[in-house]
């Protein structure tokens, strides 16, 4: 084990807190802690840096108790989200600010510095000062600067957040190739479930400081347990239904129940199916799923690479994406009568309000 | 606020108004002290200069305001850190304690000093303290507290937290960080703020005047010297001891405007770490 | 100087950014604190107590006593008479000239910001002998005045409203200046294009934003000109019931040892400096407030 939260509680505002988390990184992997603005995320990170200290509980780095020791002595590498680039410093001197502080040889720094440079792309940029740099030059270099003193853990604070969505799209490229090459045990924290997909090795769904899931991208996006991880990893489409024996009753007409879903038998379920489930054919002969009813389309978007289609199904508004030559074959309209069919689904326990 | 060339004739008649009151309020007196002091030419001048109460008054006025400068940068500075890098109950009542000196009549700040420290004070010190130079020392701190602070607190307010989580992330503990990450921010408004403390304490009259006993030769300061000289009718010697402090003011506000301009041109190269794409 | 200061001396304001601080306590952070607590209370907080206990402590008969004699009265009337004078004249040419300041590109302007900061670093003293000799009965000045209107400048009170109006000079316009330079353009240029003169988007749009920072600034010069003693010393004849201000009364009681006489007006000068910092604080909190949403 590389990191581990033992019950941690820390309450940092009137209302808010994390209570009881607990929390297992294994060595070598990239987590993402996924939540939104305020669930907490930030705190949890702070805490295994030592920036924050917890009212309770335990943090292990390496089976090493690290909970009373302060940042200086953790060993950890921490990537802010911006404006923490040493203002007066040069690029080189930045990165190997950590180096001196353990007073490394003049000659490893160079070395170091060399080859880091080269690891983000920024060789001729070792005398700039940080003004003159982009913004993601600036990240490049305040990932750089972590690693340089080769931490143990790397912690990353939505560094990508302040940037255009390009750049974004390439960091988030570099930091991969990096974090695989490295194997650095890391942490990022973002709200952005694009991110979360393209770099976790597992993600932790965090609300309201409580960490509700953890699972590989796949399994949360396809077979999440709660609702608000369902709802928060994309598009769902959420329909109430009864599980019963061997079938699923949602929209007064019943579907067959999936394996392994026993245990949901008896309480209120929502079957849950993504836009790229939903099939819309003219006629309900024509759908190759699970057929669900009748209904209207609302509204056609153009996205690119699909068609986003609004179905009126009943009193519930349904997302699908359909491609292009689908729509114009089937000539869809706003107010056109449509069958909906579903191709994949998942049930989860009904959200408690 | 836009900013614009003045056009109209309102626009001039308003900015002509706005510069006759500064010259006939600010510039005319200065105008007046220099004529007054070279008024019998250069003799009385060198004659003041050379007189060795006049030299012991402008030494100790010189090393009390060190001392209290020093005093007051050190202790600004941590005054500064702690409002603005700590949070805890009675934060923005020391707040408050910092600005007190501005509003504090400086005779009043003399007669706490005399009912502390006084012959019938409630205070018995060993050494002497009101009427000696350690009661001067204590005026001129008091009245100069304020500018370290208010003067490094803004600029530490603008420096990015940040940047010192990242140096305690990497090793640095508190001082290190201090020293090699934070100062080189602030340098700029402490020293500015260290230019107006010394300005401050270098032309404090009211509290030394009652705390200072005005012994020639041994507890007068400059500014006392001037005010018993006009009272001597030694015209000349006030007028170019006064026009000296002025000018060592005048200086040092050259030196406060160049600092200044370095303060907009950091403000404006931080700005830019600022930015995103 | 800062947002959260009485006084803005720069006229830059720097923009502070959101930051979060950090809780983690050491001792070497609680001995920061308590060292500069400790500074603080020594040094500011042990004279307000001081002013505030040997004021009441003589019992407040003693207390009414010392500050409703007529020399007394008199000399509070002074003071506060001409404190308000001048904070009316510095306001109005304040405000006016931290407008023109910030608004209009002219050539000295630079210097002009500069000359604005002189009274700060100027002593009191000095500011007390240069208006001497410009204003004084020898000077050219002094002497055409009292000839044609028989009013003296100087040792009168004419002369301690021009003494007060320099030393409190660059108060109301530090106070304002940061504010104006920090104004959203666009709130102005909406209402150019709404069709709002001038003076209009003066009245309308920027003195509303500006006007804590002028009531502040003209509260700071009020509680400061109260204090004023190093010009009025020279600049006034401190002849009592007639030139003698609180702070020369104050001065010529220790001088003479009468410190009950002296506590008495200390305490009324400190209180009323005291109510007005706290007014301003209250303000400028107000202001920070209104700013963040």
């Amino acid at each position: 084990m590389s990191i581990q939260l033992n019950n941690i509680s820390k309450r940092y505002s009137r209302d808010f807190g994390l209570e009881n988390l607990s929390l297992t990184v294994e060595q070598g992997e990239l987590f993402v802690l996924l939540g939104a603005s305020g669930s907490g995320k930030s705190t949890i990170l702070r805490l295994i840096a030592g920036l924050l200290e917890v009212d309770s509980g335990q943090i292990l780095l390496n089976d090493r108790d690290v909970t009373r020791l302060p940042p200086q002595k953790r060993d950890t590498g921490f990537v802010f989200q911006n404006y923490s680039l040493f203002a007066h410093l040069t690029v080189a001197q930045n990165i190997e600010f950590g180096l001196k502080i353990r007073k490394t040889e003049r000659q490893e720094r160079q070395r170091r510095i060399d080859e880091l440079l080269k690891m983000i792309g920024l060789q001729g940029y070792r005398d700039r000062l940080p003004h003159q740099l982009s913004g993601g030059q600036q990240q490049r270099v305040a990932l750089a600067r972590a690693l340089a003193p080769n931490p143990s853990v790397l912690l990353l604070d939505e560094p990508f957040g302040a940037l255009d969505v390009k750049i974004r799209a390439q960091l988030r490229q570099n930091l991969r190739q990096i974090q695989q090459e490295y194997h650095v045990t890391t942490i990022l924290v973002t709200h952005d479930q694009e991110e979360a997909f393209e770099l976790a090795d597992r993600i932790g769904v965090i609300d309201h400081g409580e960490l509700l899931e953890i699972g590989t991208p796949t399994e949360l996006y396809r077979r999440p347990r709660q609702h608000f991880t369902a709802t928060f990893l994309g598009t769902a489409n959420l329909l109430p239904a009864r599980r019963n024996g061997t079938q699923v009753y949602v929209n007064e007409t019943t579907i067959p129940a999936l394996p392994n879903t026993e245990h949901l038998s008896g309480q209120p379920v929502d079957v849950l199916f993504r836009p790229e489930a939903v099939e819309l054919a003219l006629s309900p002969d024509d759908l190759h799923g699970y057929v669900l009813g009748a209904g209207v389309i609302e509204q056609i978007a153009f996205a690119g690479v699909f068609e986003r289609v609004s179905v009126r199904l009943k009193e519930h508004n349904l997302q699908a994406l359909i491609s292009y030559e689908q729509a114009t074959a089937f000539d869809l309209q706003p107010g056109k009568l449509v069958f909906v069919g579903v191709k994949d689904y998942h049930l989860l326990p009904q959200a408690v309000t | 606020m836009r900013e614009i060339k003045p056009h109209s004739l309102g626009a001039f008649l308003l900015l002509g108004i706005v510069l006759a009151y500064a010259l006939i309020l600010i510039i005319a007196p200065l105008i007046a002290i220099i004529q007054g002091a070279l008024a019998k030419g250069l003799e009385p001048i060198l004659d003041t200069l050379s007189d060795p109460n006049v030299r012991h008054a402008l030494e100790i006025t010189f090393y009390m305001a060190a001392g209290a400068t020093l005093l007051n940068t050190v202790f600004g500075v941590i005054i500064a850190w702690v409002l603005e890098r700590q949070q805890f109950h009675g934060r923005r009542f020391l707040n408050w304690l910092v600005d007190i000196p501005f509003v504090f009549s400086p005779v009043i700040g003399g007669y706490t000093l005399i009912v502390l420290f006084g012959r019938e004070g409630l205070i018995d010190s060993p050494f002497p303290i009101v009427f000696a130079l350690p009661g001067i020392l204590l005026a001129k701190t008091f009245v100069s507290l304020p500018f370290v602070p208010r003067e490094v607190a803004p600029v530490l307010r603008s420096l990015p937290i940040s940047s010192e989580e990242a140096a305690y992330t990497l090793g640095a503990n508190r001082w290190t960080t201090f020293r090699r990450i934070v100062l080189p921010g602030i340098w700029v408004g402490v020293v500015y703020g260290v230019v107006l403390t010394l300005a401050r304490a270098l032309g404090e009259f009211g509290a030394v005047a009652v705390v200072g006993g005005g012994v020639e030769g041994v507890t007068e300061t400059a500014t006392m010297f001037v005010h018993r000289a006009l009272l001597d009718r030694n015209r000349e010697g006030a007028y170019t001891i006064a026009l000296l402090l002025g000018i060592l003011a005048i200086l040092l506000l050259l030196i406060m405007t160049w600092l200044q301009r370095r303060m907009n041109l950091y403000r404006e190269r931080t700005a830019h770490v600022h930015t995103t794409e | 100087m800062a947002e959260n200061s009485l006084i803005a001396a720069a006229p830059h304001q720097p923009v502070s950014a959101p930051h979060s601080r950090a809780s983690t306590l050491s001792v070497g952070a609680w001995g920061l604190r308590s060292a500069a607590a400790l500074y603080l209370l020594l040094l500011v907080g042990v004279p307000i107590l001081v002013v505030i206990g040997k004021g009441i402590s003589p019992g407040l008969a003693v207390l009414w006593d010392s500050v409703s004699n007529p020399v007394a009265v008199s000399a509070i009337w002074l003071t506060v008479s001409t404190a308000l004078v001048m904070t009316v004249i510095n306001t109005i040419f304040g405000t006016l000239t931290a407008y023109v300041l910030v608004r209009y590109r002219f050539p000295g302007r630079s210097v002009f910001n500069v000359i604005i900061d002189l009274p700060f670093a100027i002593p009191t003293l000095v500011t007390g002998v240069m208006l001497v000799l410009l204003y004084g009965p020898q000077s050219v000045i002094g002497s055409f005045v009292e000839d044609a209107t028989g009013q003296r400048i100087i040792f009168e009170t004419p002369g301690i409203v021009l003494a007060l109006l320099f030393i409190s000079y660059p108060f109301v316009i530090r106070s304002i200046q940061p504010v104006l330079v920090g104004l959203n353009v666009a709130q102005e240029e909406a209402a150019v294009t709404l069709g709002a003169s001038s003076w209009e988007t003066f009245r309308r749009v920027i003195f509303p934003a500006i006007r804590p920072a002028v009531i502040s600034g003209a509260l700071l010069s009020f509680a400061r000109a109260l204090g004023e003693f190093g010009s009025i010393i020279i600049v006034a004849g401190n002849i009592p019931m007639r030139s003698q201000t609180a702070t020369t009364y104050i001065y010529t009681q220790v001088e003479a040892g009468d410190m009950p006489a002296a506590s008495g007006i200390s305490l009324v000068l400190i209180a009323i400096a005291l109510v007005a910092t706290i007014m301003v604080d209250v303000l400028l909190r107000k202001r920070r407030s209104d700013a963040r949403d």
